[in-house]
């Protein structure tokens, strides 16, 4: 009888309780979106398991001895994950655009500020009892607004790990739903006219500007701001091995295996940190919220900058590619082309929102490494 | 810490932010615009040279008049035989 005892006690519907069951339809949540709607399935699959095992009872697989608890240890408490994701990245991303025309680097510069006005903001909810947000939290918080997952998970496992995980799954939520989130925005804040405007053809650009623009970059980051120098170093990298054409079999692997490998991993460890304790709480809500107001703003002001760099300029600039300075590679670019193809048929805004795009990923690594060095 | 301490805070840090990351791209902008006019003031002495490459090209292939002759010859000989 006794036997019988122990092994009831050592069944999951003994130790079942109701947050972590929870925490259990959360992570069925997630799979859902992933797998039935297409929102970002590559992580949220791996995200959504992760928070399933990690709440399985008597398991413990996120606790010290369980392997969630190892991959979150080596991959994300370290830093190393998000990184060397951002290295693939770098390998995927294409600069030409905005070596082109480097003035839509203003444009990723003006859609930073949806990170600054959200940290805030998520300041401004400590009035409201049950929020208690440091400025490490804040900052943790506000950089969903540069909707860049690797570098959301960075941050936020440097200043506030106990949040990581409801801020991983907000960048990356908002990120499938940049397609719904920024088109009212857009066309709120432009006329017709403006939507419609053409943009001047991009000149080519020669490859030794391609294979320079990385090292530059990585020198400029190394005089000005070291503190980014991990995220935009990575990302220097993978960039350098795709432009330099001598090492593409380097080059593949970071855009493929390596990423694809790490992406597993970071997921799984993004899923152990959804622990029923650490998840239902008030401060998830809020941090949903603010990472919505983070987008809301972030596309807001690229739309305004640009429209006053039409203003301004004397090559015409159509406001929308604005909207893609809040990286989102390339979702946000193609949403720009769509609405801007909704106002004119012939106007294809692809290629010219794409240096915007790619200048909003630069922006945001520059702007975490700011609030490292002056949060963390 | 007093909220409204956070919040000069979080207004400090706004302002330095919005600030560095401009100087940051700025400093970017001008640095691709001279990476752009080096190469390219190094390309345009090359550029005559690469067209007459290609020129040159055309000029030692085989014309095209040769090429239909030669072709014409082909189809001859496999009819004939």
């Amino acid at each position: 009888m006794d036997g019988l005892l122990n092994l009831w006690q050592a069944t999951g519907l003994a130790n079942l309780t109701f947050p972590a069951l929870s925490m259990i339809a959360v992570g069925c949540g997630l799979l859902y979106l992933a797998i039935a709607k297409g929102f970002e399935p590559l992580l949220l699959v791996p995200i959504g398991f992760g928070a399933i095992l990690t709440n399985i009872p008597v398991a413990a697989l996120a606790e010290p001895g369980g392997l969630l608890y190892y991959v979150y240890y080596i991959g994300i408490d370290s830093g190393v994950f998000p990184l060397l994701i951002f290295m693939g990245v770098g390998a995927l991303t294409d600069f030409s655009a905005l070596i082109a025309n480097p003035r839509m680097l203003l444009l990723g510069a003006a859609a930073q500020f949806g990170i600054f006005a959200t940290l805030f903001g998520a300041i401004l909810l400590n009035f409201i009892p049950g929020f208690e947000f440091t400025l490490q939290d804040a900052s943790a918080i506000a950089i969903i607004g540069g909707a860049d997952g690797p570098t959301a998970i960075f941050l936020a496992s440097k200043l506030s790990p106990e949040l990581l995980g409801a801020i991983a799954v907000a960048a990356y939520s908002y990120m499938a739903l940049v397609p719904i989130i920024q088109p009212p925005i857009m066309r709120l804040l432009t006329s017709e006219e403006e939507r419609s405007i053409a943009m001047p053809q991009l000149r080519p650009v020669s490859k030794k500007e391609k294979v320079l623009f990385p090292l530059m970059v990585l020198g400029l980051t190394l005089l000005f701001l070291p503190a980014a120098s991990p995220l935009v170093g990575m990302f220097c990298l993978g960039n350098l091995m795709r432009e330099s054409g001598v090492v593409d079999r380097l080059s593949n692997t970071a855009q493929n295996e390596l990423i694809n490998i790490t992406t597993i991993f970071l997921g799984l460890a993004v899923g152990s940190k959804l622990a029923a304790d650490q998840f239902l709480t008030v401060e998830t809500l809020g941090i949903l919220l603010l990472g919505a107001l983070a987008f809301s703003i972030g596309t807001a002001s690229g739309v305004y900058m640009a429209k006053v760099m039409n203003r301004v300029s004397s090559n015409p600039i159509n406001p929308l590619v604005g909207a893609a300075g809040v990286s989102a590679v390339p979702m946000a670019a193609r949403v720009v082309n769509k609405v801007g193809l909704e106002s004119n048929p012939h106007n294809f805004l692809l290629m010219h929102a794409m240096g915007p795009n790619v200048a909003g990923v630069l922006g945001s690594a520059v702007a975490a490494g700011i609030l490292l060095a002056l949060v963390g | 810490m007093e909220i409204s301490d956070l919040l000069l805070q979080a207004a400090n840090l706004m302002l330095t932010g919005m600030v560095g990351v401009f100087i940051f791209l700025s400093i970017l902008i001008f640095a691709v615009k001279g990476l752009s006019k080096l190469s390219t003031s190094e390309q345009s002495p090359e550029q005559p040279r690469v067209k007459s490459k290609s020129q040159r090209q055309d000029t030692s292939g085989v014309p095209a008049q040769h090429v239909a002759a030669i072709s014409a010859a082909i189809a001859q000989f496999r009819q004939n035989n």
